[in-house]
């Protein structure tokens, strides 16, 4: 399965929307090992499509992805392994107010501190952009 | 909504079957005993209880006429207790886990137990397992987890201190 701009893919509860080339946006939950492995796919082709157009920085917003199990932070793990070793950069956008996101992804930056990055956004309040 | 202060301190208790929705059926066990918990404790608790559920669904009995285990949930003087019980399949599973949690309860620190298995993961994408689920319990749920082995029952105690509306 292929990302184009702006085309919502649905992997069971998990949406994914490439906002634009440099943007990915993920939404729902991640909690079945089917979700895992297509995910995993499509993050191995997307990580394809980096390298082979340089691109040197790629942000992943995950505000909008409320529940994962544990074994979906792998995929996590094995995204941040390949941007290292390609040598582009990953950021994160999370939420300040979910835990997982505030806890996890803090320690999945310390994994690789010179490719990681992570902006924590508060919830935006009705009528407010976020 | 808000759960009757009457019902507080009830345990709440599912048999997880092989199958279907089990532990989508364990989340939403978790969330509706914590209605009354903040926000924080609420998804803790459903973390908490996904994990152990999927755990005891992995390493549970096997037989699919039988219940996997059992998931029960309460919140009781301010603590969070979701407690799995379970037939093990492999006692060399059940020591694993009574390792873990042991090494977990004399740790300084969770965070850095959980960190040392992202980078094992990190550094080794070929491993097959993550084995993250209990650490994740005590390092984002903040719970503190003991357990007990009385071969062939498992049981897994995660509690936490929780705050109310």
């Amino acid at each position: 399965m292929d990302l184009q701009v702006a085309k919502l893919v649905s992997v069971e509860s998990l949406q994914l929307k490439l906002v634009s080339s440099t943007e990915l946006e993920l939404a729902g939950t991640l909690a079945t090992a089917t979700a895992q492995r297509e995910l995993s796919g499509i993050l191995s082709k997307l990580h394809a499509r980096i390298v082979e157009q340089k691109i040197q920085s790629f942000t992943v917003d995950v505000r909008p992805l409320n529940f994962v199990n544990s074994s979906a932070i792998r995929v996590f793990v094995d995204w941040i392994a390949r941007a290292e070793s390609a040598g582009y950069r990953l950021t994160f956008i999370t939420e300040r107010g979910v835990t997982w996101h505030r806890l996890s992804f803090s320690v999945l930056r310390s994994l690789a501190p010179q490719n990681v990055e992570i902006i924590e956004k508060n919830a935006a309040l009705p009528g407010q952009p976020s | 909504m808000t759960e009757p202060k009457s019902s507080r301190g009830v345990e709440r208790t599912l048999k997880l079957l092989h199958g279907g929705k089990a532990v989508e059926d364990a989340k939403r066990l978790a969330e509706l005993a914590v209605t009354c918990c903040d926000a924080q404790c609420r998804q803790a608790a459903s973390m908490a209880a996904w994990e152990l559920a999927e755990n005891l669904l992995k390493y549970g009995a096997t037989d699919p006429t039988k219940s996997a285990g059992t998931i029960a949930v309460s919140v009781e003087n301010n603590t969070i207790r979701v407690r799995t019980t379970n037939t093990v399949h492999s006692p060399k599973d059940a020591r694993h886990v009574q390792e873990t949690v042991s090494r977990i309860a004399t740790s300084p620190s969770a965070r850095d137990l959980y960190r040392e298995r992202l980078l094992e993961l990190f550094g080794d994408p070929s491993q097959q397992r993550a084995q993250l689920g209990l650490l994740r319990i005590a390092f984002e749920g903040s719970f503190t987890l003991s357990c007990s082995f009385e071969a062939p029952l498992l049981e897994i105690v995660a509690e936490r201190a929780c705050s109310e509306h």
